[in-house]
C-alpha cells in the first residue's frame, strides 16, 4: 500500500531524511518511532506530498508521488501534529470542505461526513464553531477531517500529542478501529508517529525506529517484545548506538 | 477546477464571519456617501459661483460626468488603495496561522486551483464595493440626468483598478504569514503604482531618463492614474483593458509561485 524507496530530504547541508525505505502492506498499522527530531515529521510529509523528496521517491496505493501526485494525495488521509482548522467554521461545514477537496461525489457527500463525524464521536459538536471546542475535540475534528474521504492510507503524525489521559485513551481506541474495523468498512492503512512507546505497543503491529533520518530498526512488535524484552529498552539501545552520519539531522522547527 | 468553487466559497464565507469584512464595508459605505456629498455640494457652489459672476459660457460646459462622477470616482481610487489590502491580507496568511497550509496542499488540488479560488473570493468582495459605490452616481439618475455610458465607463473603470489591486494584494498577502505586514506589503505596492505617474513626469521633466524616454514611457503605462483617467472619462480603449488583465495577471502569478515555494525551501 505504501512503498518508501530511498527518501532523503535535505535542507541545506543538512540531511534530515537520509535514504529512508520500506513497504506497508493493507491493513497494517506501522508505528513510526524515534526521538525528537528525528525525521519522523519530515519523512510523513514526503508521503503526503506537502515536501517534494530530495532523492528516491515513494509509491502510494499504486500512485508514484512524482508520477500522479493527485492520485497519490487523494489516496491519503493526513493529520499532522498541529491539526489543520478553520476555527470561524463548524464542524460539519469544515468537513464537507474537507470532503470536496478530496473529489467525494456530490450524492455521497453527507454520508461521508455523517459517517466520519460518527466515528470521530462528533455528532453533538457537529453545529458548534470549531474555535470554540476544547484541545480533545479539536483532535477529534483533525481525525475526522484525515478520514472524510475513505483514504486507504491513513498518516497521522503525534495524534494524540497534548492530550489528556482519557482523550489519549479515546483517539487510540479510534485508530484501532479505524485499522480492523467491525462493520464491513474498508481498512485502513496506517502510519502513525509518535515518541510515546506505550502507544506503539497499545496499538501498531510493527515498529519502524528512525533515527537521525536513518531507518535503523524496521520489525513486528511481537518480535521485539519476545523473550520479555521491553520496548523501552530497545527504543534505547537502539537509539544510543551512534549511527555513522555526517552533519547529523534534525527536523526543522516547523517552517 | 471545481476546486476554485469550493475554496472559493469557503474563503468568502471566512470573509464574512470576520470583522475585517463589515469594518471595511461601513467604513466605504461611508466614505463613499461622504465623498459624495461633498462633491456633490462643490459642484453646487461652482453653479452658484458661475451664476454670480455670469460666466453663461462656463456654465453651459458644466455637466455631471465630469465635475462630478469623474472626482468623486477619483477619490474612491485613492480609497481602494487602502481598502483592498485590508480584504486580502488574510488571504494565505489566515492558511499559515491555520496551519491549513497543510490540508491544501496535501489535498488532490493544484496550486492555481488554491490561489484563483483565493482571488476569485476576494473578487466577489471587491465587486460588492464597487457595487456599493455605484448607487451614489445611481442616484444621480434620478435628480438628473448624466450620461448613462460616461458613468457606466467610470464604474468600469473603479471595479478594474479593484480586481486589479486584489490580485496585488493576494501577492502581498502570500508572500508573509503575518496579516499586518501583509496589509503594509500591499499599501506600498500599491501606493508605489499611484506615484509612479508623479515620478514619470518629474523625471521625464528633469531629463532623468534619456534615451528617447522609453523609460519614462514605461513607468507611465505602468502607474494605474493615466488608463484610470481614460475610462472615467469615457474612453473605453483595448489597451487600458489590456493593461489591467496583465497587472492581474503578473500579481497571480507571482501569488502562485509564493504559494509554491513553501514544497521548496
Amino acid at each position: 500500500m505504501i512503498e518508501a524507496r530511498d527518501l532523503s530530504k535535505r535542507y541545506g547541508d543538512l540531511l534530515a531524511v537520509d535514504r529512508v525505505s520500506f513497504t506497508v502492506e493493507r491493513g497494517e498499522v506501522v508505528g513510526f518511532l524515534g526521538p525528537n527530531g528525528a525525521g519522523k515529521t519530515t519523512t510523513m510529509r514526503m508521503l503526503t506530498g506537502f515536501l517534494p523528496p530530495s532523492d528516491g521517491t515513494a509509491v502510494i496505493a499504486g500512485a508514484d508521488i512524482f508520477g500522479e501526485p493527485l492520485a497519490a494525495r487523494r489516496a491519503v488521509g493526513y493529520l499532522p501534529e498541529t491539526p489543520p482548522l478553520y476555527p470561524e467554521m463548524d464542524v460539519q461545514g469544515f468537513l464537507r470542505f474537507v470532503a470536496r477537496l478530496h473529489d467525494v461525489p456530490r450524492r455521497e457527500l453527507k454520508e461521508a461526513v455523517e459517517r466520519a463525524l460518527g466515528r470521530c464521536g462528533l455528532l453533538e459538536v457537529r453545529r458548534r464553531v470549531i474555535g470554540a471546542l476544547s484541545r480533545g475535540y479539536r483532535q477529534r475534528v483533525g481525525v475526522a477531517q484525515a478520514i472524510v474521504h475513505a483514504p486507504p492510507v491513513l498518516i497521522l503524525d503525534e495524534p494524540t500529542v497534548g492530550l489528556d489521559p482519557i482523550q489519549i485513551r479515546e483517539i487510540r481506541q479510534l485508530i484501532a478501529d479505524l485499522a480492523s474495523p467491525r462493520d464491513g468498512e474498508p481498512a485502513h492503512t496506517v502510519i502513525l508517529s509518535t515518541h510515546i512507546l506505550p502507544e506503539v505497543e497499545a496499538i501498531c503491529k510493527r515498529v519502524i525506529l528512525i533515527h537521525r533520518g536513518r531507518k535503523v530498526l524496521d520489525q513486528p512488535l511481537a518480535t521485539l517484545t519476545a523473550g520479555g524484552a521491553r520496548l523501552e529498552e530497545v527504543f534505547a539501545r537502539e537509539t544510543a548506538r551512534d549511527v555513522e552520519h555526517p552533519g547529523g539531522a534534525a527536523e526543522p522547527a516547523d517552517a | 477546477m471545481r476546486h476554485v468553487a469550493t475554496i472559493a466559497s469557503r474563503e468568502l464565507r471566512s470573509l464574512f464571519v470576520s470583522p475585517v469584512a463589515y469594518v471595511v464595508l461601513t467604513l466605504w459605505a461611508v466614505l463613499g456617501a461622504f465623498f459624495f456629498l461633498s462633491s456633490l455640494v462643490q459642484f453646487q457652489e461652482i453653479l452658484v459661483r458661475l451664476q454670480q459672476f455670469q460666466m453663461f459660457d462656463r456654465l453651459r460646459e458644466m455637466n455631471l460626468n465630469d465635475e462630478l462622477v469623474a472626482p468623486f470616482l477619483g477619490t474612491m481610487w485613492i480609497l481602494l488603495i487602502f481598502a483592498i489590502p485590508a480584504v486580502t491580507m488574510g488571504l494565505f496568511t489566515a492558511e499559515k496561522t491555520n496551519r491549513t497550509e497543510e490540508l491544501l496542499l496535501t489535498s488532490p488540488i493544484t496550486i492555481w486551483e488554491i490561489v484563483l479560488g483565493k482571488y476569485l473570493a476576494a473578487c466577489a468582495f471587491v465587486s460588492l464595493m464597487a457595487a456599493l459605490v455605484a448607487f451614489f452616481p445611481g442616484l444621480l439618475f434620478v435628480y438628473g440626468d448624466p450620461e448613462p455610458g460616461k458613468t457606466a465607463a467610470g464604474l468600469l473603470a473603479l471595479l478594474l483598478v479593484s480586481l486589479c489591486y486584489a490580485a496585488i494584494g493576494a501577492f502581498a498577502s502570500s508572500i508573509t504569514r503575518n496579516q499586518v505586514i501583509a496589509f503594509f506589503v500591499g499599501l506600498v505596492i500599491l501606493l508605489v503604482f499611484l506615484v509612479l505617474s508623479v515620478v514619470a513626469e518629474l523625471g521625464g521633466a528633469q531629463g532623468l531618463f534619456s534615451g528617447g524616454g522609453w523609460a519614462a514611457d514605461l513607468l507611465r503605462w505602468l502607474a494605474t492614474a493615466e488608463h484610470f483617467q481614460r475610462l472615467t472619462e469615457g474612453l473605453v480603449e483595448t489597451r487600458d483593458l489590456v493593461y489591467f488583465a496583465v497587472m492581474t495577471g503578473i500579481f497571480l502569478l507571482l501569488t502562485k509561485a509564493a504559494v509554491e515555494s513553501v514544497r521548496w525551501r
